[in-house]
């Protein structure tokens, strides 16, 4: 009960708290989120005061603006209500709708125009300070409702979530959530093969990651889809097996948004289908597919990345330093291969939460004997100091001759290039022409893909830090001035203690109303940054990307 | 150089050496490039060789070509033409049709020895479509700085100074820098490089003022353009050029004036350096020496001379090294296939290769 009293007050109180942490402690909200932070900050710590004078009267203005959060939680608490007041809150709740598309549209407008920070102020922060009044209005209306409606954020159901998702939604990345990634197989059509339904809970949960990763394990599920599929009667093998396909591939992209690789490759396998010959007998035209998915993959993946490897490690030279981002299984091959050929070089890796891919490939090279160093996105400019190369790897490459790569390659390319004193360090992009694309990207907002934000919550590993900074706080003392030791050393032990039990500071933050986490998975670097392309072609400037994929389509 | 060619003819039996007739070809013509001149030396070898079926003939080409490569100093320039002649090879080849696998192969041989001349012959009228191309860059008044010893930048700039008097009379001056380098090696009574060019504008009523490398900054306020010749064309548009090439781009990309490039399309090579560094040759150009290292180097001299043994590395001489010029300092590249942007070198190179 004691939560329930005041909500208006608990909210604003931890909007009060809320930001002022993430802006020290997170690394990851990108700064438009931070932009926008003390902005909203500002407006609901005066929201609660004209909130409390509301009269019953204007609960029916205000709590229309409560966003579709209320209402599923409103819902669950229908039984206890009068018939009137059942009466007012569907009519509450339609206005509540009405008012939501136009905020909508207005964050829509505001978004597109490019003002990240405008978008906000204009499309938000009237939902925040409303609902709040509506939690105050409904505190003096209905005590019976009141206990439910102030427990409710804490104990979420899950029918609450989507709905709560969407008002987290950054405002400029909006587009871009679209429906939450397939949580089970439940669901999937009939037509989905066993292969490709376990194929997309892999790359849900990112155990198969990487663009040809995903492009190769892709082509085989979809070889063994075509090796099962028999043709209806009534229908012919290259009109049905496109449309049975496509189903497979609907399937796979609500799992996770394709990849400009497994497009490539679905286009590819498509035409291949549609130029059999429908008189050939269908066991034979599935025996051509199924060569075609073999050939495909050995040619545009496996030899290429061979064929990359091999020409990109002629660019490692002894003594050199090779920074690479994250984890690219193309770079892998590339600097074991020039391990291989007996130069003595070093790798720093750089990685990035949440994903971590870099430390694989900090253990498939230090076990194969190279000389390694690991750091984080923030240790870039120390990483940057002493490289003499940059290798990336990429996602795709668009027409522009930009690289549109895991997030924080962009900020890897820029340190290389811009690096104080003058000193370019070449940045070399190892991709093959599978990866390449006829899009043009000029910015990473129009075009990214969003995961889950909890990926940010749970991965996470605060108990550890403060686990770690404990031990160092007391010895600190102690290296400076030895009898002083002492007497500092217990002060820290109190606020640890309190800290350690304490759940990560995000782990709610959906209940927070003004706090949004973004986690973008992509950005593009500009082709300005990038010096050379290695592909299975030859090396290339970025800029004879297009005319590289115009012949590698036509061939 | 000479050690290293004898060495071979004496060692192997061929009847036919292709790094003399290479070296030959070059001194004879003054006209010739080292791409046409290496295609020239190929289509020698393929004459004089009795090779009667396509793998023996890729094969020998391919060996001459590696050898050609291992005893010249600087193979950059050759190797776009043994490139592209081998790569014209195998395209023929695999063409379907009478000269393709299944035909004929003496038919197919002297379709090639035929073709592989007449491309020598086309590539040598290049330097006139050039001209014709960057005839327009030239206009009334302009003051032009130019370097080393290209001769596509020769004949540019005498095709416009041949047009005064004419209909479109063209009246421009040119500065010329002359390179320090060349004049103190073993032969200091030599002339630098492009004093011939010098007399031959002066003679056709050009203004020319020759300045030393050093004053190309202070130069570089009086010209309208830097026109400069290549000696490679890599894949991302830079290029491979006399050294001083460099430094000229990057003054006049400071003082924003216009840096032309002129070369023939058969100079586009495929090779991709990164920096002034990753160049395939060997050259010394900054070398670290104390006293110490000099007495030790005039010992070995010494000895070396008594040994004459031509088994090292051949190392570049200082007037011949060359620098690379990165694409973002070149305007254009004027070429016999047009004017290019660096970007569309690339694209040249593709559709050549693929």
């Amino acid at each position: 009960m004691a939560d329930s009293v005041d909500p208006a007050l608990t909210s604003s109180s931890a909007t009060a708290s809320v930001p002022a942490q993430p802006a020290s402690t997170i690394a990851n909200p990108p700064s438009q989120q931070t932009q926008n932070l003390p902005i909203r900050e500002s407006k609901s710590a005066k929201s609660p005061a004209p909130s409390d004078k509301q009269s019953g009267k204007n609960k029916d203005a205000s709590k229309p603006a409560a966003a579709g959060s209320d209402g599923a939680a409103a819902a669950a608490t229908d039984k206890p209500l009068t018939p009137a007041e059942l009466k007012k809150k569907a009519k509450a709740e339609k206005a509540a709708r009405r008012a939501k598309e136009k905020l909508a549209k207005e964050a829509g407008g505001a978004g597109a125009a490019g003002g990240s920070a405008p978008g906000a102020i204009q499309g938000r922060p009237p939902a925040t300070p409303k609902k709040d009044a509506a939690g105050g209005a409904s505190q003096k209306g209905q005590k019976a409702v009141q206990p439910r409606r102030g427990s409710a954020p804490t104990g979420q159901t899950a029918a609450d979530e989507p709905t709560k998702k969407e008002d987290k939604s950054v405002a400029v990345f909006g587009h871009l959530y679209g429906q939450p990634r397939r949580t089970t197989i439940a669901g999937a059509g009939k037509e989905v093969h066993s292969a490709v339904l376990a194929l997309g809970l892999q790359l849900r949960d990112y155990v198969v990651c990487g663009s040809s990763a995903r492009c190769v394990a892709t082509l085989l599920a979809f070889k063994r889809v075509i090796e099962s599929y028999t043709t209806p009667l009534g229908t012919s093998l290259s009109r049905h097996l496109t449309t049975h396909l496509s189903h497979q591939i609907t399937y796979l992209s609500t799992c996770r948004p394709l990849s400009i690789s497994q497009g490539n490759a679905i286009r590819a396998l498509k035409l291949a289908i549609s130029s059999v010959d429908p008189s050939t007998p269908e066991l034979s035209a599935k025996a051509t597919l199924c060569e075609f998915i073999d050939n495909f993959i050995r040619e545009k993946i496996t030899v290429a990345d061979q064929v990359i490897a091999q020409s990109a490690a002629q660019k490692v030279q002894n003594g050199d330093v090779i920074v690479t981002f994250a984890g690219s299984s193309i770079v892998k091959q590339t600097l074991l291969t020039a391990h291989k050929q007996g130069k003595r070089f070093r790798v720093s890796i750089i990685d990035s939460r949440p994903l971590f891919e870099g430390k694989n490939l900090a253990r498939a090279l230090a076990n194969a004997g190279l000389d390694v160093q690991y750091s984080l996105v923030h240790g870039i400019s120390h990483a940057i100091k002493d490289a003499t190369k940059v290798f990336l790897g990429a996602h795709a490459m668009t027409s522009n001759g930009r690289l549109y790569s895991r997030v924080g390659t962009a900020l890897v390319a820029m340190s290389a290039k811009e690096r104080a004193g003058g000193v370019e360090v070449p940045v070399i992009v190892c991709c093959e022409t599978v990866k390449f694309t006829d899009r043009v990207a000029l910015d990473s907002i129009v075009v990214n893909e969003i995961a889950d934000a909890d990926e940010l919550v749970s991965a996470q590993p605060l108990p550890q830090v403060t686990g770690l900074v404990d031990p160092e706080v007391p010895t600190k003392p102690d290296n400076k001035k030895g009898g002083k030791g002492a007497s500092s050393a217990p002060k820290p032990d109190p606020s640890a203690s309190s800290l350690n039990p304490s759940p990560s500071p995000l782990s709610n933050w959906k209940e927070n109303t003004n706090l949004q986490l973004l986690n973008i998975m992509y950005d593009v670097t500009p082709a300005e940054y990038v010096d050379m392309v290695v592909t299975e072609m030859g090396s290339l400037p970025p800029s004879a990307v297009p005319i590289v994929h115009r012949m590698s389509t036509n061939l | 150089m000479a050690t290293t060619t004898e060495g071979t003819a004496a060692a192997g039996s061929k009847p036919f050496d292709i790094v003399a007739t290479y070296n030959e070809l070059l001194r004879s013509d003054p006209d010739i490039t080292m791409p046409i001149a290496a295609i020239e030396a190929l289509v020698h070898v393929l004459t004089h060789s009795p090779s009667s079926t396509i793998s023996e003939t890729l094969d020998l080409l391919e060996k001459s070509t590696a050898h050609l490569k291992q005893s010249i100093p600087n193979p950059i320039g050759l190797s776009a033409g043994t490139d592209l002649f081998q790569r014209y090879l195998i395209t023929t080849l695999q063409r379907p049709g009478q000269l393709g696998p299944a035909g004929d192969f003496k038919a197919i041989r002297t379709h090639l020895l035929s073709n592989g001349r007449l491309f020598i012959r086309r590539a040598k009228e290049s330097r006139q479509k050039i001209a014709a191309f960057g005839r327009g860059f030239i206009r009334d008044g302009c003051t032009v700085l130019t370097n080393g010893g290209s001769r596509a930048v020769a004949s540019l700039l005498q095709k416009a100074a041949d047009e005064e008097g004419g209909p479109s009379a063209v009246r421009f001056r040119v500065i010329y820098v002359l390179s320090s380098i060349s004049q103190n090696i073993e032969e200091p009574s030599g002339e630098p490089e492009g004093m011939e060019t010098v007399r031959a504008l002066r003679a056709k009523g050009v203004p020319v003022s020759t300045i030393p490398e050093s004053a190309v900054a202070y130069a570089l306020g009086k010209a309208d353009m830097v026109i400069v010749g290549a000696e490679g064309v890599v894949e991302n548009g830079g290029i491979v050029s006399r050294m001083g090439t460099y430094q000229i781009g990057l003054l006049a990309k400071a003082i924003g004036k216009p840096f032309y490039v002129v070369a023939e399309s058969h100079k586009f090579v495929r090779l991709f350096p990164l920096g002034q560094y990753d160049l395939p040759i060997e050259q010394h150009v900054v070398d670290f020496k104390s006293a110490d290292d000099i007495a030790e180097d005039k010992k070995k001299k010494q000895h070396s001379s008594v040994d004459a043994s031509g088994n090292k590395p051949i190392e570049l001489p200082l007037s011949d090294s060359v620098d690379f010029t990165p694409p973002h300092l070149i305007s254009a590249l004027i070429t016999d296939s047009g004017v290019l942007t660096p970007s569309a070198v690339s694209e040249e190179l593709i559709k050549i290769w693929f």
